[in-house]
């Protein structure tokens, strides 16, 4: 039997000439990525200095750190945790990428997504550096052992292998696939697994749209997703990597704990209706929905090509009076090609607010709703209380219907817009 | 070192697959930092009552894939301060099992939990056997069993502890 693309990587990192699902190994991450955050950087920080008296993390060019929750910061202490982050970089020699827009973007932007690496953060969404066939994985609060130790503990997933295949219709994206796999495979499917996504359709769906879908994985229970990278996607990663690593790829012959097929012929737009990600429906159920406010962006979409579909069914039309939309392009790099190709004028013009990079719309520390309100959102969660008032209601969906419902003031389904 | 068997009833059973564990505290009190005033919140919406019958050592019980969603600490905080000493449940989510597996507190995944016990069984969790048994009304389930780096993380209270230790790789 051959090997999993995770089994491969783990394999590496654990200087083991081959380790199968199930394994524990002690594994060394190639990278350890944080964001700021109170109670988790600044904890790490101190307890890295306090109960294991490192003053300094040995090999720094391992770790990099991201300034993308509070910014631009709204309180004295909101800055005094940045502070805090930049001292410890400077001091430590490592990597800060501070107002370069929403981290997990970033990370692949600057050349942390090399393939065939291993990767920890302690936010699951990391994930999304999977598409470049990189192995990331959000451990919570064990990240403090990556920067304590040299490796981390780690017991090897087994590999749920989806195989996409079929035609995708206009008005489907890649957002509309991630939500229909919950649907089809379930919330729970993936549990403690990695989720490998291939097949012909992969075809259609372009590195941003993988970057949604492997970004989402955690909502299936995955521990991480990944793409085994073509010759595009290694093209990208490898002329930004910060590491020469071999990439490698699945064998035909791995052994995975389930192979499912999904046809997309058929998909249709979808809708996450409140309070949980596992309510994917089909968007034409839910029509005509009153909608207060839409949010395009978060780490999970608010990419070149979400900016691009929202400005053209935007262009020319007003955003519906009393609606609020905020589009918050996901990194500098994306905002600065998206004002280059005219995106973010016509989004103006068509009255939506157009704000810097950052993760605070999509955690409701910025565009915040009072209960009763709703909101459209591409961000990465709808339970309750994720955008302000645990009595307010998040549908996530698309950017084309953040778009279509920005018009109508109502969930809209975008295809005839398009 | 030996992982103490938890023995204790069973405080409540969330029967909801997929339970986000906020609804515990509920998202509006999720920021409190005083352990008394969140524990006071805990439970609320579930059994007012709760705090006022639950003694230290009881457990809870959970449906599949618990802790789903983006699963804080504060609630389980809670529930410690109130004195539950575990959870079983039929599965557990990624995420939430190793946010609290590093806060030290006993997970164990039990796959047919539900139909083993109800409310104020008292019931016992033997991590060596890997087996949940209900005391009051006999039966008994196998658990799956914890990994060396979870096991070493419980015994040792936590990640803390558990990194204090000489590394064995």
């Amino acid at each position: 039997m051959g090997y999993t693309i995770a089994e491969k990587i783990l394999a590496r990192v654990s200087n083991k000439d081959a380790v199968k699902a199930g394994d524990e190994v002690m594994a060394k991450p190639d990278f350890v990525i944080a964001y700021d955050f109170p109670g988790y950087t600044d904890v790490i920080f101190r307890q890295m200095k306090e109960d294991f008296g490192i003053d300094k993390v040995p090999d720094p060019d391992r770790y990099a750190i991201f300034i993308d929750h509070m910014v631009p910061a709204a309180t004295p202490k909101e800055e005094e945790l940045h502070i805090i982050t930049r001292d410890w970089c400077r001091e430590n020699g490592v990597a800060l990428y501070e107002r370069r827009g929403i981290g997990h973007q970033v990370a692949a932007e600057v050349g942390y997504a090399v393939p065939g690496a291993f990767v920890v953060h302690f936010d699951g969404h990391i994930s999304q550096l999977g598409t470049f066939g990189t192995l990331a994985m959000g451990i919570r609060r064990n990240l403090l052992e990556a920067f304590v130790r040299e490796r981390v503990s780690i017991k090897v997933p087994a590999t749920v292998r989806v195989n996409l295949t079929g035609t995708l219709q206009k008005g489907v994206y890649a957002r509309d696939v991630f939500h229909h796999l919950v649907r089809t495979l379930g919330p729970a499917s993936c549990r403690f697994q990695v989720l490998e996504v291939g097949g012909p359709a992969i075809e259609q769906i372009s590195t941003e749209g993988l970057q949604t879908i492997t970004g989402l994985a955690m909502f299936t229970g995955a521990v991480t997703a990944i793409v085994n990278p073509d010759k595009a996607r290694l093209e990208y990663a490898q002329a930004r990597a910060k590491k020469d690593i071999e990439p490698v790829w699945s064998d035909d012959d791995a052994e995975y704990a389930a192979v499912h097929e999904i046809d997309l012929t058929d998909l249709e737009p979808i809708v996450v209706i409140p309070p949980t990600p596992a309510n994917s429906r089909n968007l034409s159920d839910y029509i005509g929905i009153e909608i207060n406010t839409g949010y395009l962006g978060s780490c999970a979409s608010g990419r070149l090509e979400d900016i691009k579909v929202a400005a053209e069914i935007l262009k020319g039309r007003q955003v519906a009076p009393g609606f609020q939309l905020n589009v918050v392009p996901t990194s500098q790099e994306i905002m600065a090609a998206a004002g280059r190709a005219g995106y973010l004028s016509t989004l103006a013009e068509a009255g939506a607010f157009v704000s810097s990079p950052s993760c605070d719309y999509c955690f409701g520390r910025m565009g915040t709703m009072t209960a009763g309100q709703r909101a459209v959102s591409t961000g990465t969660l709808n339970v309750r209380g994720r955008m302000g008032s645990p009595d307010s209601e998040i549908y996530l969906c698309n950017a084309a219907t953040v778009a279509a419902t920005a018009v109508e003031g109502k969930i809209a389904d975008p295809r005839p817009y398009l | 070192m030996a992982l103490e068997n938890l023995k204790g009833r069973v405080a409540f059973i969330f029967e909801e697959v997929d339970f986000d564990v906020d609804q515990i505290v509920g998202v509006k009190n999720i920021k409190i930092q005083d352990i008394d005033e969140l524990a006071a919140a805990a439970m609320q919406a579930y059994d007012p009552a709760f705090r006022d019958k639950v003694r230290p050592g009881d457990i809870l019980v959970g449906a599949g894939n618990f802790g789903y969603g983006h699963p804080h600490y504060p609630p389980m905080k809670a529930m410690r301060h109130l004195g539950i000493a575990g959870v079983v449940a039929e599965s557990f989510s990624p995420g939430y099992w190793r946010g609290e597996i590093s806060m030290g507190f006993p997970q164990a995944s039990c796959p047919g939990i539900l139909g083993l016990v109800e409310r104020w069984d008292e019931i016992e969790v033997d991590w060596d056997a890997a087996e949940v048994r209900n005391l009051t009304r006999g039966g008994s389930l196998p658990m799956e069993p914890l990994s060396f780096a979870d096991r070493s993380m419980l015994e040792a209270g936590g990640l803390v502890g558990y990194l204090k230790r000489p590394t064995a790789a």
